[in-house]
């Protein structure tokens, strides 16, 4: 990663964030309206199947408890019917014998005592301390068929079955008048069909009877030994109905023709909690969805948007840095917009580089003219002194030097010209350095003495027009002007060693500051007439680089030596303008 | 960039995975042992109800096992070794012998199985939970029982019928009976037998006891067999209304003894719920829930006028 210049968010991370918070959101939306919708249409279902199964359970029990009394009409009647006591006996015996849910059939007299009995496993109590089967409250009370509640029987010996015994009153000439037959019957075949209700996912039936005391329960064992336990009491005060608790649907059916009822009782948190499971389970499976398929959508999305536009930032950022050698290809870009950009950028690039190219190149043409303008001067005052010194030559009749005055004063002007071009060669500029020091060793009798040592195989090399005779204007005016004693000036040209060339000027004047040396690279030259130290300076470097150019070793008293540095250049038939 | 891509892949390759997750992988069912001091008794048959409902309701796996004799630790002992190399998740105990079962309990233990101590305690202390009935308050309930019937200045003379000295519950019992009758005024411990636990044996040692010590009135079992012991002697001697038997436990024979009088008094646990309860516990030990760690089950004494009380009955005649 780059370094972050900039602040704000990335791309993809709005892209992230956006598709993440949509989907929450989706996802809990959905989760709302599905609990709202689908809790309220659970506990719906939940109510109609819990009161589907416990109208059928009740259905179910009462045709049960008919059946019952049917039977013990039909043993009554047998009983009736019988010739004898020992007849009685025998057919409620086989009676009891043959129903395998009645464990016992019993004739009380009227005080409770055992008239006769048939079935039961094993042998009968003598005198049984308790008979928990025979209640004459409970039997007289009955309007027909009395049902006593769940108990223990305690006829037999070591036999203790859990029974329900229902029981009537008959008139019976025969066995004494009012007697009471009952059946003592077993829960297995109630227990069987209760066990078998099921109500949804844990949901159960029981029987309890008007007073909330349960009859059968699936768990019976459990409600007795005090593990569970239910309120029916309280239910039952409520009545028939669909009774809805937090978690918990309770339904009641009283059966007709009996004080019992029957209750379903069905955990909606168990049926909603499965149901809910498999749709969070789709939720889920929805939310894993989205999240991949966003994942996939990023990364689409930086494959074809985000990389693009990276990629163009970079580019904009390293073309800011360098400007100049950078170079820009558009990417072939999927996304039209993107491709637009690339290629106007691409286009941006090159117009901006050719605009820099091109004022770069108007910027040296431009100094290239301003610094030949300035070498096309020539200091009027020296060409008016010259052309005084010839006069006064004339008049005193010194021909001689007249005549060699007006030549070296042509060729200093015909080479100063040169056809307008700018390099010459260096035997040119040497003849124009001579030219001058001719007319100035006229003007300057007896001043200085100079002399030329010439390497004569760089004498054809090319170097700027009027470099030499700057140095050697300075040379004369700052250097030996000021001398007593005679001056000097030595021009020495020698060939370097990396195929350059070096030119000395070289003076015996007053010589020059270090701080002197320096500011005279730097400063124009203040007067108008003739050309700086830095105009030559200057055109060495822009002609040949920066490599090149011109440097000064000076010493106070002792003089001064100016080095130009030029490179090895032949002259060319058609050189530069 | 790669990193999001690869999170993509994963969530791609999770997909069905998780898929398959919810169409229901069969969720591995808990394994509990059941591990008793006998299988036979009526007390052990209503604890297997227990059990059963238990496993049932909180859908779990039980085995339900104990050796023939309830003396043999031995076999008990490898039960437990057993069921730790079978993967149970727990066992619930209910230990033959206080010191001898120890070992392999406490190995037990620490291979990661939860202990849960049903009715009878082993002498370590590497164990999750205990489940049952106080034995000492029951002992003393018994005491309270057996002198009942007594004023303060008739003589008690009190017969013990005991078994194995190692079985914890029941020497739990003996000493809380003990501690009892120390306190009370003109009672006396004749003389205590120790038999083995099965009904021929205890009959004979009340019967040998009965015949030494005639000026004997209370006599006690401490369990099932001694009980039943204890209410065959009296029967055979024809000591009813004359000698007060009590026990501990009931079966339909004991509880016709009660119906008789040959029993005057029999002490009355609930081993259904202890049962229940000590799987319910283990399972929640199981799954991480918390469970109390120690688990009274209630007592009850059961006489002939109380006995066809309906809460009796509910507790003395299971359902079937």
């Amino acid at each position: 990663m780059k370094k972050r210049l900039y602040g704000g968010m990335r791309l993809s991370t709005i892209t992230v964030m956006a598709i993440g918070i949509s989907a929450a959101a989706s996802v809990i939306i959905c989760m709302l309206i599905f609990n709202a919708v689908f809790n309220r249409g659970l506990r719906q279902d939940a109510a109609t199947s819990s009161q589907q199964a416990v109208t059928q359970t009740a259905v179910e029990v009462e045709n049960y408890l008919d059946d019952l009394k049917k039977r013990l009409t039909n043993i009554s009647d047998e009983i009736y019917r019988s010739v004898s006591v020992e007849d009685a006996k025998k057919s409620i015996s086989v009676a009891a014998r043959f129903e395998n849910d009645i464990n016992a059939i019993v004739v009380y007299d009227a005080d409770g005592r055992i008239l006769m009995y048939g079935g039961g496993d094993g042998e009968i109590k003598k005198e049984p301390c308790e008979n928990l089967s025979f209640d004459k409250e409970i039997f007289d009370a009955a309007e027909d068929f009395a049902v006593m509640p769940p108990h223990v029987q305690t006829l037999f010996k070591e036999q203790y079955p859990w029974v329900v015994t229902i029981a009537r009153r008959v008139y019976r000439p025969a066995l004494g008048g009012e007697v009471y037959e009952a059946m003592d019957f077993e829960f297995s075949h109630i227990a069987n069909y209760i066990d078998s209700v099921g109500i949804a996912n844990q949901g159960y039936c029981y029987i309890a009877d008007s007073d909330g005391k349960i009859i059968y329960h699936p768990q019976q064992q459990m409600i007795f030994s005090g593990i569970k336990s239910e309120n029916t009491e309280e239910l039952l005060k409520s009545g028939e109905g669909v009774h809805f608790e937090k978690n918990v649907i309770r339904t009641v059916k009283p059966l007709s023709g009996s004080s019992w009822s029957v209750v379903g009782v069905s955990n909606i948190s168990d049926l909603v909690s499965g149901r809910m499971k498999k749709v969070f389970a789709g939720i889920l499976y929805a939310f894993v969805f989205c999240v991949a398929a966003a994942a996939a959508a990023i990364q689409l999305y930086s494959q074809i948007v985000t990389k693009p536009v990276k990629r163009l930032v970079s580019a904009m950022q390293t073309f800011e840095k360098e400007a100049d050698s950078f170079s820009y290809r558009p990417e072939p870009e999927k996304v039209r917009e993107l491709k637009i950009l690339s290629a106007t950028f691409s286009h941006m690039v090159g117009m901006i580089q050719e605009l820099m190219e091109k004022v770069r190149r108007e910027e040296i043409v431009l100094r290239k003219t301003e610094l030949k303008a300035l070498q096309a001067q020539i200091n009027p005052h020296f060409l008016y002194n010259t052309l005084d010194s010839i006069q006064w030559m004339c008049e005193r009749g010194k021909t001689d030097d007249a005549v060699k005055m007006v030549g070296a004063l042509a060729k200093l002007f015909r080479i100063s010209i040169s056809r307008g071009h700018e390099l010459i060669s260096i035997e040119d500029e040497l003849k124009h350095a001579e030219s001058y020091l001719v007319i100035q060793s006229f003007r300057y009798k007896n001043q200085f003495t100079y002399k030329f040592s010439v390497d004569k195989s760089v004498e054809d090399c090319l170097c700027n027009k009027i470099t030499v005779q700057p140095l050697i204007e300075n040379a004369i005016y700052h250097g030996i002007d000021r001398m007593v004693d005679e001056g000097s000036i030595d021009i020495t040209v020698r060939a370097g060693e990396n195929d350059d060339i070096f030119i000395d000027v070289k003076d015996n004047g007053i010589g020059m500051t270090e701080e002197q040396c320096r500011n005279i690279l730097q400063k124009e030259r203040s007067d108008s007439g003739g050309i700086g130290v830095k105009n030559v300076n200057d055109r060495i470097k822009m002609y040949f680089g920066e490599e090149y150019g011109l440097s000064i070793e000076s010493e106070p008293d002792e003089g001064t030596k100016v080095t130009l540095h030029l490179p090895q250049i032949r002259k060319e038939p058609e050189n530069e303008a | 960039m790669k990193r999001k891509f690869f999170a993509a892949a994963a969530a791609m390759l999770l997909l069905p995975m998780l898929s398959s997750c919810m169409k229901g992988m069969p969720e591995e069912k808990k394994k509990i042992a059941v591990i008793t001091k006998s299988t036979t008794s009526t007390f052990w048959h209503n604890v297997e109800k227990g059990v059963n409902a238990a496993a049932t309701e909180h859908n779990i796996d039980v085995t339900f096992e104990g050796p023939e004799s309830e003396e043999d630790y031995i076999t008990q002992n490898m039960m437990i070794r057993r069921a730790a190399e079978n993967g149970a998740d727990a066992i619930v105990l209910s230990a033959i012998d206080y010191k001898k079962s120890a070992d392999a309990v406490s190995k037990a233990h620490d291979s990661g199985i939860k202990i849960v101590i049903m009715d009878s305690a082993v002498d370590s202390t590497k164990i999750n939970a205990v489940v049952g009935t106080d034995n000492s308050d029951a002992g003393k309930t018994a005491a309270m029982a057996a002198v009942s019937s007594f004023k303060d200045d008739e003589k008690k003379y009190i017969g013990i019928v005991n078994i194995d000295k190692n079985s914890y519950n029941v020497r739990r019992r003996e000493q809380g009976f003990r501690e009892y009758i120390q306190a009370v005024p003109n009672a006396e411990i004749v003389d205590t037998v120790n038999v083995s636990s099965n009904t021929g044996s205890a009959t004979t040692g009340a019967v040998t006891m009965l015949r030494n010590h005639p000026e004997i009135n209370i006599i006690v079992g401490f369990n099932e067999w001694t009980t039943l012991g204890v209410g065959y002697a009296v029967r055979q001697m024809e000591l009813s209304g004359k000698v007060r038997a009590i026990g501990f436990d009931t079966n339909v024979v004991s509880i016709a003894m009660l119906e008789t009088g040959e029993m005057d008094a029999l002490v009355v646990q609930n081993p259904f719920s202890m049962g229940y309860i000590g799987v319910e516990s283990a399972a929640k030990l199981i799954s991480g829930k918390s469970t109390s760690e120690n688990i009274v089950t209630e007592t009850r004494v059961i006489t002939k006028d109380n006995m066809f009380d309906e809460s009796s009955q509910k507790l003395l005649f299971p359902f079937e």
